[in-house]
């Protein structure tokens, strides 16, 4: 893993527009800052190595590096990465209702880790009108409150890193792929600082296709709805081909086709459907929208789901065969599309004279995924 | 300061060129004096208003130099003494008036005192004021020492009653700021009583309407006038000649530039050799007089600051004489002898004659100069300029620059002349991309907020002090909510005019007498004319930059943030601190990720020191004011304040 | 040398600091002392950015007879009284020659670029060479230090005056001194003014 500092990363994300705003970089320092859908660095730094740089998911990801770092084996570019189990899954009645989106089986994770102390704080997105914003949550009744779609970059781990200054040991992540994936190199401890804390406790990844940049959606909307009214965002699955916005007075509708060129340039280098570096992964379920698809990952996101089991706060059954034959070619089409992309903007696999790349796959690796 | 109004006749002090020039407009009873504050000239209207009860003197700092001339000119047209005092770029301001005073002509003696900056020692710019003399035709003077900075302003007010027209006297920085002797005369006795006779007949200079027409009328009677001036001059003891009879090289020079051309001719031992001729009287020259002197020598060297302005008129009359004087080879700005820019010293001077006459200056050892050279170079580092320690200026740019960083859409600011200025330097995190004329600011960001249609998208700001925004900010503000510009302009209010010494403005309570005054309020001001106004505490950085925040994304119309702190070394406040602060170097994370030193590499507050042994900063209690706003930008919690009771 | 005479005419002295540390006001003083003995004075001060960290620089012109330019020809000092270190240096370059005295309080003021790191501050081993080799003779003296004994650093530019006084460079002594503040001063405030010019004598005596 190669990590350069704060002015590399201004160069290669900032300035290549490749910035998906998760928030990875802000919160560390004083320099870099989220504001209204956008990061900023507000004064030049001059350090040549950085965690802002180190741990940024559009920059130098090495999926070798945090496959062998995570998993302790090589990154394979298997579809839905490291699975355990894939579940059909929905909130169990001791979670009780809430305004979550689909099956509500992030909401119900998270709270039930909260009450039991496998977390002692929530990193959640909480979204003002359109505008994302992170939220550090430590009472579980707050959880299911910030439980909808959001469908913009949303700097979710400023939180995180603030809920680390702020001395939380074990928080749990809620987070898109890109935000996972950053996630995931904050737990290597890249800069080898001495006595470093990651902070996490839990990771629960979330699918996504692309998300659209929140300053452009604003603009788009700008003359169709008020932002102060929107209630939920929801993008209905195929074929609807349409972003419907429940203002309260009535829902909006509008053609993926305007959405489409708002997806930042970040999300389309993005080889990571269902968030391949959390314990557990959490989607839509195609075809049954009060049911979610779960990837249960690591042995730690296995006892989460079987505990929740037993406590009636999650009901899982056995996912259809057919769903996750459509998964898994959906996944894949997804890293087919973002490893053409990036080798056609020359941030893949860059050779070693100290050029950067965005990301790092092994050539056979590679090989295999692009057919 | 005593001495300024008790002094005896005949006693000799030492004094500071602008005090030099209050005495003197003491001596000449005068009667009302107003100006705007502006290096070099500031100390002239507060050292009048020291003399103000003791000698029955009605002084103001007015709202700005137009009507600083035209609160003295009401004064002369009421037949007493009246005295304008300004910075040079305050002519400037004050030239649409002028023009009309020159043209109506005055009764009581009327003087303009501005003070120019060669060098720009104290200015962004060294404009010059004397070629506004020539342009509005009124006579022009310049005192070549500490005394005649005394003596002939009384002189100006006599010879301004003898023309009946406005009469120039014009200082320099080198004279203004600096001190000589001065032996004093006498102070008048006497209250003079003012009346304004308006109903004679129209053209009667004395009881008739104050106007400049019937132009053809009255622009002929100011040439009478300047003629009779020309005439004057030719035996005005502010003109005088030193050197031998018929002198190898004439030296042609007026104002400080009379000290430096002294001081060549004896560093070269030329008394012999050169001539001196000092002209007083600079617009127009006294053409018989600089004949004469041009008869006698063939080269002659014209020594003046800044822009060429004796030269030219030496040179228009050398033409106009022909034959009389014969061929002249002329040094000077022009051929190169003398740069064009900055200002005169002794050595330029020195360099130039001895150029012309083939001597050497004696001067320091080679070898002396290079080592002394090298250790200024390597030993004393350099004082940028900066914000004072707890200038409210430092915290409002941290928080304009951050929230137009977070913004992110290339957002910019346009500034104008105050403290704030050096916005534009480090010391204020390069905010400002524009500076200008007072109040050009908030003018040049109306410009730019009407640029949206021409694809200009980014957010326009604009700055401007509180003392600015009553000297010329205000019709640019209305021109902007009337052209319904999308501007956002942060009004610094520090609570004076704070660069300059403090000096009260139309905001304040107290005028420049310190008697009550009504305060206008610049918020009201702005609401009233239909502007969003916000107030906020610069050293309040969050609540600052989010107001600043919601105000760019409001995007239509004109903004309005009053950022309201007091200036740092202001009166009221110097030595009183709103916190205690503490700086604990084990907490400091130093140069490590995680700040690398934001506050001494970035915030720079001279309070705040890199203690290199320590690797950790360190907290000068000394330079230190309190002002809390270090512990706010500290992102490792090691600077602490706790409020003073 | 108190009925003395100047050894120069013009004598050339200058006066450096930094701003706030109170340069105009020891050249009003030593200006005052010297007027009060008959000798034409020109001071010039160069003090526009004076209150914003920048260098104050007064030129003090003294002659039996006649007023001089505000500003002394470059290499003609024949006094530099620093008020702080590095300030010499800065004026040695300009306005040092061979036979130039240089009265030196070691106390120094950093500048920003020194606060912030990016420039460095010599050391005093250092700034003491240079400025004796670039000076006839050259005195060093805590004068902040002691002037904080009294209770305020800002006596110190009245000890530097007080320790011109005791090098009899020029021809004037405690006596002038006191005339010259008496003028303008409190009886309590001559006092404290008095103390600090006796410990400039006694600093250069010593």
């Amino acid at each position: 893993m190669q990590v350069f500092g704060p002015n590399e990363l201004v160069d290669d994300v900032l300035k290549r527009d490749f910035c998906i705003g998760c928030g990875a970089c802000v919160n560390l320092c004083p320099y870099f800052r989220s504001y209204y859908g956008k990061t900023a660095m507000l004064f030049p730094c001059t350090l040549s190595q950085g965690q802002c740089f180190a741990y940024c998911p559009k920059v130098e990801v090495d999926l070798d590096a945090l496959s062998s770092g995570l998993l302790g084996s090589a990154y394979d570019g298997s579809p839905l990465g490291g699975v355990q189990e894939v579940l059909a899954s929905r909130a169990g009645e001791k979670t009780g209702p809430g305004p979550f989106q689909a099956g509500g089986t992030v909401s119900a994770l998270v709270s039930f880790a909260l009450q039991t102390g496998r977390i002692d704080a929530a990193v959640l997105t909480d979204r003002e009108g359109l505008i994302p914003v992170p939220r550090l949550v430590t009472e579980a009744s707050e959880v299911a409150t910030y439980a909808t779609s959001k469908f913009t970059a949303a700097p979710t781990l400023a939180a995180l890193n603030q809920g680390r200054r702020d001395g939380h040991t074990r928080m749990g992540v809620v987070g898109t792929p890109c935000q996972v994936t950053a996630v995931a190199q904050m737990r290597l401890n890249p800069l080898d600082k001495k006595d470093f804390q990651d902070g996490v406790g839990l990771v629960v990844g979330l699918f996504c296709t692309w998300a659209v940049d929140t300053r452009r959606l604003a603009a788009l909307l700008s003359e169709r709805v008020d932002p102060r009214g929107i209630r939920k965002m929801d993008m209905p699955p195929p074929p609807s081909e349409l972003m419907v916005i429940d203002t309260g007075r009535g829902k909006v509708e509008i053609p993926l086709d305007e959405i489409r060129p708002l997806v930042p340039q970040g999300c389309q280098i993005c080889p990571d459907m269902t968030s391949e570096w959390a314990d557990v992964s959490v989607g839509v379920m195609e075809g049954t929208p009060e049911w979610n698809t779960l990837i249960v990952r690591t042995e730690k996101g296995r006892e989460l789901v079987e505990e929740a089991r037993q406590e009636g706060v999650l009901v899982t059954e056995a996912m259809p065969e057919t769903n996750l034959g459509r998964l898994r070619t959906a996944s894949l089409n997804k890293k087919k599309r973002a490893l053409v992309r990036a080798r056609e903007k020359g941030v893949l696999n860059t050779s070693d004279d100290g050029s950067r790349s965005a990301l790092r796959v092994r050539d056979e690796v590679l090989k295999r995924i692009l057919g | 300061m005593s001495h300024l109004v008790d002094g005896e006749p005949g006693s000799r002090h030492l004094m500071m060129g602008n005090e030099a020039i209050a005495r003197g407009a003491l001596e000449a009873g005068v009667s009302v004096a107003a100006g705007y504050p502006g290096t070099p000239s500031s100390e002239i209207i507060e050292t009048l208003a020291k003399a103000a009860e003791a000698r029955g003197l009605y002084v103001e700092w007015s709202t700005n130099e137009k009507v600083a001339l035209e609160v003295a000119a009401a004064a002369s047209f009421a037949g007493l003494r009246g005295l304008a005092v300004m910075k040079q770029n305050g002519v400037n301001v004050a030239s649409d008036f002028l023009l009309h005073l020159a043209g109506s002509g005055t009764r009581g003696g009327m003087v303009l005192i501005p003070c120019d900056d060669p060098g720009a020692l104290s200015s962004i710019n060294e404009g010059e004021s004397r070629h506004f003399a020539r342009l509005v035709e009124v006579p022009l003077l310049e005192p070549g020492d500490f005394q005649e900075a005394k003596d002939m302003v009384k002189w100006a007010f006599e010879l301004s009653e003898e023309l009946q027209s406005l009469v120039m006297l014009r200082s320099v920085t080198r004279l203004s700021h600096a001190s000589g002797d001065v032996t004093f005369g006498a102070l008048p006795e006497g209250q003079p009583q003012a009346a304004f006779h308006c109903d004679g007949f129209v053209l009667d200079a004395n009881e008739g309407a104050v106007m400049s027409a019937p132009v053809d009328y009255k622009h002929g009677q100011q040439h009478d006038k300047l003629k009779k001036a020309e005439a004057l001059f030719e035996t005005c003891p502010f003109n005088t000649y030193t050197g031998p009879e018929k002198p190898e090289v004439l030296v042609i020079t007026s104002s400080a530039c009379n000290l430096y051309s002294r001081e060549a001719i004896k560093l070269l031992d030329v008394e012999g050799r050169v001539g001196l001729l000092k002209l007083g009287t600079t617009w127009p020259i006294p053409p018989r007089l600089v004949e004469k002197h041009l008869g006698l020598t063939d080269k002659v060297l014209i020594v003046e600051e800044v822009v060429c302005f004796l030269e030219d008129q030496v040179k228009i009359l050398t033409a106009e004489l022909g034959a009389q004087v014969g061929v002249k080879t002329f040094f000077g700005k022009r051929d190169g002898s003398l740069p064009m820019v900055g200002e005169m010293n002794p050595d330029h001077v020195a360099a130039a004659l001895a150029k012309i006459l083939g001597v050497q200056a004696e001067s320091v050892p080679e070898e002396y100069a290079g080592r002394a050279q090298e250790a200024g170079f390597v030993g004393a580092p350099g004082r940028e300029l900066t914000f004072c320690p707890g200038c409210p200026h430092r915290a409002s740019f941290w928080s304009i620059h951050n929230a137009l960083e977070l913004d992110n859409r290339k957002g910019f600011v346009c500034g104008d002349i105050g403290c704030y200025t050096m916005g534009v330097l480090p010391a204020g995190f390069s905010t400002l991309k524009t500076v200008h004329a007072m109040g050009s600011g908030t003018g040049v960001a109306s410009g730019f907020g009407k640029l949206g249609p021409f694809g200009l998208d980014q957010p326009v700001l604009s700055v401007c002090g509180d003392s600015t925004f009553f000297h010329s900010a205000i019709p640019a503000l209305i021109n902007a909510v009337h052209h319904k510009s999308d501007i956002t302009m942060v009004l610094l209010d520090n609570s004076g005019t704070g660069m300059t010494g403090f000096q009260p403005h139309p905001g304040l309570p107290r005028d420049a007498l310190g008697e009550d005054a009504p305060a206008i309020d610049p918020a009201e001001v702005c609401r009233a004319m239909g502007a969003r106004v916000e107030i906020a505490d610069p050293f309040d950085i969050e609540t600052t930059q989010q107001v600043l925040l919601d105000l760019l994304q409001d995007r239509k119309g004109v903004k309005v943030l009053v950022l309201r702190q007091i200036c740092a070394l202001s009166p009221e406040k110097k030595g009183k601190k709103l916190y205690e602060m503490t700086l604990d170097q084990e907490v400091c994370v130093g140069e490590n990720c995680g700040c690398n030193r934001l506050c001494t590499r970035i915030f720079r507050c001279p309070g705040l020191v890199w203690d290199h042994e320590k690797q950790a900063a360190r907290l000068d209690e000394v330079i230190c004011t309190g002002c809390g706003v270090c512990a706010s930008i500290c992102p490792s919690g090691a600077i602490q304040r706790r409020e003073v009771a | 040398m108190k009925n003395g005479t100047l050894t120069s005419d013009p004598y050339n002295l200058i006066i450096a600091g930094v701003g706030g540390q109170g340069n105009v006001l020891a050249s009003r003083v030593l200006g005052g002392m010297l007027t009060g003995k008959g000798y034409h004075v020109t001071i010039g001060d160069t003090f526009g950015a004076s209150q914003r960290g920048g260098s104050v620089m007064s030129h003090i012109r003294i002659s039996r007879d006649a007023s001089w330019s505000p500003q002394i020809p470059k290499g003609r000092a024949h006094m530099i009284i620093a008020l702080e270190p590095t300030e010499a240096l800065r004026v040695l370059a300009d306005y040092g020659n061979p036979k130039v005295q240089v009265l030196c309080n070691t106390r120094p003021i950093y500048s920003v670029g020194v606060i912030c790191g990016e420039l460095a501050y010599p050391s005093l081993e250092d700034l003491e060479k240079w400025v004796r080799g670039l000076s006839e003779k050259a005195w060093f003296l805590d004068a902040t230090n002691a002037a904080m004994k009294l209770g305020n650093p800002i006596f110190g530019n009245i000890m530097m005056i007080g320790a011109l006084g005791g090098t009899g460079a020029l021809p004037v002594d405690r006596q002038d001194f006191e005339a010259a503040v008496s003028r303008d001063m409190s009886p309590d405030r001559v006092q404290v003014n008095l103390a600090a010019y006796d410990m400039g004598v006694k600093m250069v005596e010593g």
